[in-house]
């Protein structure tokens, strides 16, 4: 019975192929994201330990909690606490060390910006064993507070040599110029994970830094002979209570974990794109072997006559289904190897730089690939294979194949009930805000049920689809061979209003975003200029920036914005620092009940959903817990209820914020005209004295709108990129369906050649064929797409959606779009139909 | 039968000159036509008849343009079919030829009368509506033309295909055991039609069958045997017929 199988597999494996072709493209997704995880884990875990090498303790001041928000910024403390460490028996070498905020910039003066890394600077250590993979490829350390150490790829790709000069930013204020001595590597590679790097004389790196007199970490190596777990614990007894000493292995480790954990976003929302890509596989799989077992049920029937039970005829299909499989499985991992860079890429292309090394393959993901491909493959062949068990000996006898059967009435009630219950659902997440949950079961309800009534939908919707071309001849025939068989045309046009579906779906959110942000800042915004990064991925601006807009005559009011990391009820949050004396002439926050005055020293304005959340009122006691300081007792001062711009729940105040936090970067500034002076008057004068401060952009609400909506646009670009490939497999199982509908009709398609059918009339058929089915999907699937992209908007409110906007002209043509490719699939069905021979075709056996 | 012309006549609706097909390698080839030739008068209701092998399917399908030949010639008309490429080929067998095959002659998600013209609407041609009532009346088919061939019996198929063959006017109709599929009561009617066909219209037939009744209505048998033309027959009756295929050895 196997070998039956597999030669029957063998002698078609065109066949087999494209079959596999629809699952390997998932199982692809998978196993490149997987090694695309693994390979810059790898990458990061490499960094890491050759940072850390040659250093077996480290000193650093306790942090009230750690995570990925916290990482790389821990509180600096006195340099004098050095002194005590090298005291301790068994230290050998005890050096500081000091990383900041460093901005280079390149010889045409624009910030060089890598993408989601730090620019970083750093004081220089003198212990070069202590400095581990940091070392120096060319020229010398620095020796005056005038020279610099720049990191090789920066060196590289800008065309720094020794000599040059360079012109470096800082957090407290505007360009200096450097003159660079050394350019150091990081063992092989010549950046750190992406990061740039400005090394300086340690004392001149606390003046810019702005830590005159303190180290962010003490790097000790221990004499030989003394176990790094031992010399911890020695340092440990000498160093101040907010301080404390672990071994480089934990700070590789934890280095290395928050970058699994930044990663894990990434992996996940790939994963997402797999499991879109593998549903609308499942899909085809099903389809193709219910056709299969359609057209081989006079052969099965025979089987089950010369004397195969049931559970042979049930083997041998679902042997078929591992084996594709496998097949998919195999090919997937290969191609997935090519997906992991196209990844890669498609990150590097919002600017996210990922550091390489060599691609890991992991044992792991070819076990998920294998699992996803088979197991995929076989529960969607389960249904097709009971099929076929069930034919009965006697249709080996018969003429002809037993015709299909109609759709089964639970089906009908099933499916009805599923799509009535799902289009509710949808209908009440789009007429009440954050009805995250009813939009997500109504969507899928919507989705499932419509499945199950789609052999009904079809026909009519085929006919009414294909009125304009029934005119002609081969539009007729193809409009009438697409109804012919409605499951078959229903399940392969599903594949294709899955992937159509969330393409609209998507379109709608991301418009309705866009819609958003441009009433957002003209609710919000009273100010007449907003100053940001230029580039998304900067921490922040220097403050030198708002000093300098201070005393421009033209500007009136500037208000400078602050953000970081703590912890609130355990969770951690983003808190904002203010400037209570002008943000409310800026903002509109929309305050409910105290005041943005009352912030003081210790005040907290919490957003009135939270407060109301939480039972807040204003004078309730607030607890926040900061890395750097612990927790700090507030009070409330106020609520108020609109987040948009400022974008936290908690106000603070700057001085509470400086208070607590080592970080000095703006991360906006907003900036009001005098009385008398224009929007464009102050934009000019604020770009003329901003000349040098080439990382700040200098927007008016309008270019705002304009670059948040540029972002978005970026990141949808980005998620089309990844349905596209759902939509090419579903376009896939469109050329599979009408390969077999094609071989099951030779005889048919033999005889209008017969009759008189010119190839071209043969091929045309089949192009409207296609067209037809692909319609269907496309039509199907804008509907549902609509329907969720407005119910999802409106359920996502809470994350700022405050506007629902239905585009109608982009998912339209991308329906029109997905049902003209139903042209490129059928080139080879077509082709083959129109070679059928006509004397084999028409000649009884 | 008074309207057998001369096999010589001018009236030569089809005709094979040297027509030799072989299958296979030169060494172990199956010659399934030898150097035949042979002439189909116009308005003529010939045919061909054989044992299991004798190359008569073989001569029908090259006479039709569905097979090629190893060497020789085939005629339609003046036409030298062997000479035209695969579109000049669809062109004649729309225009120009009429096919009814032993089974699966129709188009399942057509209508009877929707058959009946796909040769016309293949070419962009409108049904002449004369021609159609008078051909759908003559096999009985009047009220099934809105029924599809599921819903039709096998007889009523294959007089819906033999008015499909009919309805351009063709200068030939080739029929490859038309009535293999059918009872004797549908056959009886299927050929009745063809002889009607000849006998109103002047339509010429060219009929592969080993059923000698069938061939009895014909006005002319061919009889090969191993790829050769052995014998014909005029005015044959059924006994007549019995008696010849005996004498090739059946």
């Amino acid at each position: 019975m196997f070998t039956l199988t597999l030669k029957g597999l063998l002698a078609r494996k065109v066949r087999l192929f494209l079959t596999a072709i629809s699952v390997m493209l998932g199982v692809a997704f998978v196993s490149g994201t997987l090694v695309l995880t693994d390979t810059v884990n790898a990458a990061f875990d490499q960094l890491y330990a050759g940072l850390t090498k040659g250093t077996d303790v480290t000193v650093r001041a306790k942090s009230a909690f750690t995570d990925t928000s916290t990482l790389g910024s821990p509180k600096p403390f006195d340099t004098k606490v050095v002194d005590q460490v090298r005291k301790v028996d068994g230290v050998a070498a005890a050096e500081g060390s000091l990383t900041g905020y460093a901005l280079m910039l390149d010889k045409s003066g624009k910030p060089i910006q890598p993408g989601g890394a730090p620019t970083l600077g750093a004081g220089y250590q003198i212990d070069r064993k202590l400095a581990g993979g940091f070392t120096l490829r060319q020229g010398r350390g620095p020796q005056t507070p005038t020279e610099v150490v720049i990191d090789a790829a920066t060196a590289k790709k800008q065309g720094f040599v020794p000599g040059d000069t360079i012109k470096v930013m800082f957090a407290t204020g505007g360009q200096r110029p450097f003159t660079v001595v050394g350019i150091a590597g990081f063992g092989e590679a010549d950046n750190l994970a992406g990061a740039t790097l400005a090394t300086f004389q340690m004392s001149t790196a606390q003046q810019l830094l702005g830590r005159v007199g303190q180290f962010d970490t003490i790097d000790v190596r221990g004499e030989s002979g003394v176990k790094p777990d031992e010399l911890r614990a020695r340092i440990a007894r000498v160093l101040p209570a907010d301080m404390e000493a672990v071994t480089s292995t934990t700070v590789a480790s934890e280095a290395s974990k928050s970058v699994g954990e930044a990663l894990k976003i990434f992996t996940a929302i790939f994963l997402g794109f797999a499991a879109v890509s593998l549903l609308v596989g499942s899909f085809i799989i099903w389809n193709t072997f219910s056709i299969l077992v359609t057209q081989r049920s006079r052969e099965h029937a025979l089987l089950r006559a010369i004397g195969a039970g049931r559970r042979q005829i049930l083997g041998s299909v679902l042997v078929e289904a591992v084996v594709v499989g496998l097949v998919a499985s195999g090919l997937g991992l290969g191609v997935g190897l090519l997906v992991a860079s196209g990844l890669r890429g498609l990150l590097s292309v919002i600017g996210m730089e990922l550091p390489n090394t060599t691609l890991q393959l992991h044992a792991r993901t070819v076990v998920a690939a294998v699992a996803v491909g088979v197991g995929i493959t076989l529960v969607a062949a389960l249904a097709p294979a009971w099929k076929a068990t069930r034919i009965p000996p006697i249709a080996a006898l018969r003429d002809a194949a037993t015709p299909a059967k109609g759709v089964s009435r639970w089906r009908l009630v099933l499916g009805g009930l599923l799509f009535v219950g799902g289009v509710a659902g949808l209908v009440r997440a789009m007429s009440v805000d954050a009805q995250v949950a009813a939009a997500g079961v109504g969507a899928l309800a919507t989705f499932f049920g419509l499945t199950m009534l789609a052999p009904v939908v079809v026909r009519p919707l085929v006919r009414v689809l294909g009125a304009p071309i029934a005119g002609s001849v081969t539009g007729g025939m193809g409009r009438l061979n697409a109804a012919r068989s409605p499951r078959r045309t229903a399940s392969t046009a599903t594949a294709l209003v899955i992937g159509l579906a969330l393409v609209v779906g998507i379109t709608v959110v991301a418009s309705s975003i866009k819609a958003s942000v441009g009433d957002v800042v003209d609710r919000a915004n009273k100010a007449d200029l907003i100053l940001k990064s230029a580039s998304q991925f900067a921490p922040g601006f220097p403050s030198g920036v708002a000093d300098k807009l201070r005393k421009l005559p033209e500007v009136g009011a500037v208000s400078q914005l602050r953000f970081g990391a703590a912890q609130i009820g355990g969770m951690t949050d983003y808190i904002a620092g203010v400037d209570p004396a002008t943000v409310d002439r800026m903002a509109n926050l929309g305050v409910a009940s105290g005041s943005v005055a009352a912030l003081g020293h210790d005040g907290v304005l919490v957003n009135t959903d939270v407060a109301k959340a939480k039972g807040l009122r204003v004078g309730s006691p607030f607890t926040v817990k900061f890395a750097q300081t612990g927790d700090q007792k507030l009070r409330v001062a106020g609520t108020f209820t609109d987040k948009t711009l400022v974008g936290s729940s908690y106000l603070i105040s700057l001085d509470t914020y400086n208070a607590n936090f080592s970080e000095r970067l703006d991360i906006a500034v907003l900036v009001g005209a005098r009385k008398g002076v224009t929007t464009e008057q102050v934009k000019q004068a604020a770009k003329v004295a901003l000349t040098e401060y080439p990382n700040v952009s200098v927007q008016d609400s309008a270019e705002l709108k304009k670059t948040q909506n540029d972002s978005v646009n970026q990141l949808l670009g980005m998620v089309y990129v990844m349905l596209l490939l759902a939509v090419v497999i579903a376009l896939l199982g469109v050329v599979n369906t009408l390969a077999l509908s094609v071989l099951e009709r030779t005889r048919e398609l033999g005889l209008l050649r017969a009759v008189g059918m010119t190839r071209r009339q043969v091929r045309s058929a089949v192009r409207w064929e296609a067209v037809l089915i692909a319609a269907v999907g496309a039509v199907l699937g804008l509907c549902l797409g609509l329907a969720f992209g407005a119910a999802f908007s409106r359920a996502l409110a809470d994350i700022g959606i405050v506007t629902v906007a239905v585009p109608i002209v982009q998912p339209v043509v991308c329906a029109i779009i997905a049902a003209l490719a139903g042209v490129v699939a059928a080139i080879l069905p077509a082709r083959r139909a129109a070679k059928v021979d006509i004397l084999r075709a028409v000649v009884a056996e | 039968m008074s309207m057998v012309k001369s096999p010589t006549g001018v009236g030569t609706a089809a005709r094979a000159v040297g027509a030799t097909k072989r299958y296979g390698r030169a060494d172990s080839a199956v010659r399934a036509l030898d150097d035949v030739s042979v002439e189909f008068p116009s308005g003529v209701f010939t045919a061909i008849m054989g044992p299991s092998g004798s190359g008569k399917s073989t001569l029908l399908h090259c006479l039709a343009g569905l097979d090629t030949l190893t060497s020789g010639q085939v005629f339609i008309g003046d036409t030298d079919v062997s000479s035209l490429s695969d579109g000049d080929l669809t062109l004649l067998r729309r225009n120009r030829l009429g096919f009814i095959f032993q089974t699966y002659n129709l188009v399942p998600t057509l209508t009877a009368e929707e058959n009946i013209v796909l040769p016309l609407r293949l070419g962009g041609r409108k049904a002449d509506h004369e021609w159609l009532a008078q051909v759908v009346s003559a096999v009985g088919l009047a009220d099934r033309l809105h029924h599809t061939p599921a819903e039709l019996s096998g007889g009523q198929q294959q007089r819906v295909a033999a008015a499909r063959a009919l309805i351009t006017r063709p200068e030939i109709v080739f029929a490859d055991e038309p009535t293999g599929a059918l009872d004797s009561r549908s056959s009886a009617e299927l050929l009745r039609f063809l002889r009607h066909a000849v006998d109103a219209y002047g339509q010429t037939i060219v009929m592969v069958t080993h059923d000698a009744v069938a061939a009895s209505y014909a006005d002319r048998v061919l009889f090969l045997r191993d790829g050769q033309v052995v014998s014909e027959m005029t005015e044959p009756t059924a006994d007549r017929i019995l008696d010849a295929m005996k004498g090739l050895g059946e």
